[in-house]
């Protein structure tokens, strides 16, 4: 099993620390050496699963300010127009759903991103993604459940999918 | 702050319609799958109305002097992370877990690439 590293145990302290501090609401220093010793001993123990690449990617300025605006302009937007559609395809008598699962390219590098934008997929209603899956050569393949499936290859069916989202993600964990 | 509660409203009255459309979704869909992809309406703009309107109501009682916004706020916030990050994962494990132990639509899949290729886990 792989050791937990000081920037790990660094890192899910502090998270642990600020939760502490938020749901007590309180500056008393009693809480405050509860919290930070209870944190240090969880961070311990927890540090290695919380953390799996390097902890403090996001300190950086450029990914940092690359992962606001995705998190609160580029996102929300694309939220907006796929819950606009599912919403119409609900509420439309004729109910026109075609759907199926598609097998779609990424170019995403690395646990996190990958993982970010499979669960930017899934929470985008009218799509899911099922697995995801590296082939030999390294390439990253996702699975999608997708509501009404439009024809095309594999790149172009990715295109329609992701959209803005895979160049913002790639963007925070260049 | 007339204003802002006013706004607060209407972000609750948005985050009403999505639930009533993932809602009415949910009982129309013809399979599994695609009710799943309804319900993500009211986990993501259904929640996330209601969400945002609770938080600039919030903001509009700590800027009348009510006390009892911030508490409002700390626990609303929290919500709108955790749900954000939780949502996903367990909508993602449903339909693999529904997938793998062979739930399967009526109509059949227009592609269905998933099933195509082998998976030993």
């Amino acid at each position: 099993m792989k050791k937990t590293s000081f920037g790990a145990w660094l890192a899910t302290f502090v998270v642990c620390a600020a939760f502490w501090m938020l749901i007590t609401l309180s500056l008393d220093p009693q809480m405050l050496i509860a919290g930070a010793a209870v944190s240090a001993l969880v961070a311990l123990f927890a540090g290695r699963f919380f953390i799996h690449e390097s902890p403090f990617h996001l300190l950086n300025p450029k990914h940092l300010f690359a992962l606001l605006g995705y998190a609160l302009l580029v996102f929300p937007i694309e939220l907006l127009k796929a819950n606009l559609d599912v919403a119409k395809r609900a509420l439309s008598p004729a109910l026109p759903v075609n759907p199926g699962i598609v097998k779609v390219p990424s170019k995403m590098k690395g646990e996190y991103g990958q993982a970010m934008l499979a669960n930017s997929i899934t929470l985008t209603p009218g799509t899911i993604t099922m697995d995801v899956a590296e082939d030999e050569q390294g390439q990253a393949w996702y699975y999608i459940h997708w509501i009404d499936v439009a024809e095309g290859t594999a790149e172009e069916q990715g295109d329609a999918i992701k959209g803005t989202l895979e160049k913002w993600v790639g963007r925070i964990f260049e | 702050m007339e204003i802002l509660r006013y706004v607060s409203d209407a972000f609750v009255v948005i985050g009403i319609f999505f639930a009533f459309a993932g809602t009415v979704g949910l009982l129309r869909m013809p399979d599994a799958f695609c009710r799943m992809q309804s319900s993500t309406n009211i986990s993501t703009l259904g929640l996330y109305g209601a969400v945002i309107g609770g938080l600039l109501k919030a903001i509009s009682m700590i800027v009348e002097g009510y006390e009892l916004g911030w508490t409002m706020l700390v626990k609303i916030a929290p919500i709108g992370l955790f749900s954000i990050l939780a949502n996903p994962i367990a909508g993602h494990s449903i339909a693999k877990a529904a997938y793998q132990h062979g739930v399967r639509p009526e109509k059949e899949f227009v592609c269905d690439a998933y099933g195509e290729d082998e998976f030993d886990d």
